[in-house]
């Protein structure tokens, strides 16, 4: 238990971290954003623009004069990380040796699995969007060794649960289907079958609709409707109904408030 | 050196002004007066006494405690808030050094005080503003402080040992007394002050009787005070000592083995050499001085700083209450409170205040940035608000706001 004190930092134009769709206002907030998402910062993050953020704007002239030296130079990239985290005293000597390690690990994929750690953490990081974009652009590549029909099926997959995530019905079934084609999993059928269950109209080919039994249709209405069930008592839902038994002008008011959070929300995840 | 630097002693009875370095001084009783004609005639001390006399004029006298209970006075009909006629008071009694050395510029203006009052000293503080005195060059003190800065700047004789100082007036009777403790950095003065209830109305001064019960007072308050401590100096001041004909057992009993002198500007010289010192860096007299208008405590916090606990000093002991106010941002790691260590003169009476932070919503460890502000309300109340500053966008501020009064 302790307490840090935080370096004077008059920040006017904050740093855009575009993966995660923040500003970054101080160097503690820099810091934790490397160190909880090093599959976002491996590649490039410490750029000029950064460069220039951290003499501009948190006003460590010195220190950027070394990480662009440190640039320059053919050194290990991700060396800049390790000096970012260092530099800003707030994670520990050990904290960075964890973090190193992790890089390390990760360092130890083939491109292709890494680009599918880092659209799987995007994805768990809810930005839909940018997740879809790295399995798009690494279906769109020839095939690497390594990548098995099991691995491009598990990628169609994953593209196919973000389409989902971003209410692309017909985008994520399709991607479902070549999931499906590569290699047979019944839980990928489910979702298709969830899917059709939701818009009957959704374009399924006849191969893959003929997979699909009447036992497992069944099965999906009677999933969808407790999932209705449990939706209509899911905090979020019960906050709405509080909203809407308030007195008009602050019903309103907070009303205009939650659609904008979620606005913001949805644009987040794209 | 441009520009003067002023002390100045306000008390609602007499207001006493001299500047650094100069000579010459002033005594100006401290009323206002209008004339019941011309609304923007305005005069003060003497003259004032002479347009009420004459009839011309309607005159506020006990300006400070009318400013310091926010009141109201009302001359030729028209309704004057108390702090208003502060302004004109001080802007008139500015005006007479200004005048006698030709000089605008005020580079120091150093108010000494009998009771620091919040409320006076914001008042002040406004009086100043309209003034056109930057805030950085005002500061108030108390007359104990200014007994202190006067006796400092003597020679060394006059402090080694303690000093005390009677200090008779309108207002009432005070004693102050000093004493240096000599350290291995810096010297520290420990001052303290008294109200004496012994007080009594200087009009006795006036009948034989009342003289004889005066100095009959003034020795058993004399003998009670004075008693087994070892003075090198005693300074008597107010207006009870223009003369001491009427004290003639008072002065025997001072007088034998010590320093004895009466020195009506005592607390006006002391703000004023109190500004001479603001001016310098490491002045001469650099000392810390414990008493009335300064913390007692020093307020400390434990913080981490390159992986290593240290103590990050929120005000230090001798520093002005009035002026002490620290603003920092902390991030909280794996706490849900805010220690702040109160070491007194006495380690041994150190305490530590926590101050939980109730409302602020659960993050994970190092993503909550506190704003603390401390100020003192007195020199025994810290105020403490603490604000939540979330951890930029990626965990918004809650806005829960937490303040605190504290008792050191």
């Amino acid at each position: 238990m302790s307490v840090i004190l935080c370096r004077q930092e008059p920040v006017k134009h904050p740093f855009y971290f575009e993966d995660l769709g923040v500003h970054l206002y101080s160097s503690q907030e820099l810091c934790y954003v490397i160190y909880n998402n090093p599959l976002l910062v491996m590649n490039d993050f410490v750029d000029d623009h950064l460069i220039q953020f951290i003499r501009e704007e948190l006003d460590q002239v010195f220190f950027s004069q070394k990480l662009e030296n440190w640039k320059k130079s053919d050194e290990d990239p991700d060396e800049l990380l390790f000096m970012i985290l260092k530099e800003c005293d707030y994670y520990t000597a050990v904290e960075i040796n964890r973090f190193r390690q992790q890089v390390a690990a990760y360092r130890k994929l083939t491109p292709p699995q890494f680009a599918k750690a880092k659209g799987d953490y995007l994805f768990t990081k809810g930005q839909y969007g940018r997740a879809a974009e790295e399995y798009e652009r690494l279906l769109e590549k020839p095939r690497e060794k390594g990548m098995d029909d099991r691995f491009v099926a598990g990628l169609y997959h994953n593209l196919g649960s973000a389409y989902a995530c971003l209410f692309l019905g017909e985008k994520a079934c399709h991607a479902y289907e070549k999931s499906l084609n590569l290699v047979k999993d019944d839980r990928v059928l489910k979702k298709i079958c969830y899917l059709t269950s939701w818009n009957p109209s959704m374009p399924v080919g006849d191969r893959t609709r003929s997979l699909i039994t009447e036992e497992m249709k069944e099965q999906c209405v009677k999933d969808v409707k407790e999932a209705e069930n449990r939706a209509e008592n899911a905090p979020k839902v019960l906050q709405l109904g509080e909203i809407f038994c308030r007195e008009p002008d602050k019903r309103l008011e907070k009303a205009g408030e939650l659609v904008r959070r979620w606005k913001q929300e949805y644009r987040g995840m794209i | 050196m441009d520009g003067l630097i002023i002390g100045l002693d306000l008390c609602d009875s007499y207001t006493r002004i001299c500047c650094h370095d100069r000579e010459k001084s002033w005594s100006v009783p401290t009323v206002v007066c209008r004339k019941k004609e011309e609304a923007d005639s305005w005069y003060v001390g003497e003259e004032a006494y002479a347009y009420t006399l004459a009839g011309e004029g309607i005159i506020v006298d006990k300006l400070l405690k009318l400013t310091a209970k926010e009141g109201t006075a009302t001359l030729g009909g028209t309704k004057y808030e108390a702090l208003e006629l502060l302004k004109i008071f001080l802007k008139k009694i500015l005006e007479i050094p200004k005048k006698e050395y030709f000089r605008e510029d005020v580079r120091q203006l150093v108010i000494t005080l009998q009771k620091m009052d919040a409320k006076l000293l914001d008042g002040l503080m406004y009086c100043a503003d309209y003034l056109n005195i930057p805030r950085d060059r005002v500061h108030i003190v108390s007359h104990t402080e200014s007994f202190v800065y006067y006796v400092l700047n003597q020679k060394k004789e006059i402090w080694n040992n303690q000093v005390a100082a009677f200090d008779l007036s309108e207002d009432g009777l005070f004693y102050h007394e000093l004493k240096v403790q000599r350290g291995l950095k810096k010297m520290t003065v420990i001052a303290e002050e008294e109200a004496l209830e012994e007080s009594f109305n200087l009009d006795v001064l006036d009948n034989a009787s009342g003289m004889k019960l005066a100095d009959k007072i003034m020795c058993s308050c004399g003998e009670r005070l004075l008693d087994r401590k070892l003075f090198s100096t005693i300074f008597l001041t107010g207006k009870g000592f223009e003369r001491q004909d009427w004290a003639g057992n008072f002065m025997k009993l001072i007088c034998p083995r010590r320093k004895v002198f009466v020195e009506q500007e005592l607390f006006a010289r002391g703000a004023a050499f109190r500004g001479g010192d603001l001016l310098q860096e490491r002045s001469a007299s650099s000392f810390v001085c414990i008493c009335s208008g300064r913390l007692h405590s020093t307020i400390s916090m434990k913080v981490l700083y390159k992986e290593r606990e240290s103590q990050l000093v929120v005000a230090a002991a001798g520093d002005s209450w009035y002026e002490s106010k620290s603003t920092v941002d902390l991030i909280l790691d794996g706490q849900d409170y805010v220690e702040f260590i109160v070491t007194p003169m006495d380690p041994k009476q150190r305490k530590v205040v926590r101050i939980p932070l109730e409302g602020f919503p659960d993050r994970p460890d190092r993503t909550t940035r506190v704003g603390l502000n401390v100020g003192f309300l007195d020199e025994k109340t810290m105020a403490v608000v603490l604000r939540d500053k979330g951890f930029g966008e990626l965990f918004p501020s809650s806005g829960t706001v937490v303040r605190r009064e504290v008792r050191i």
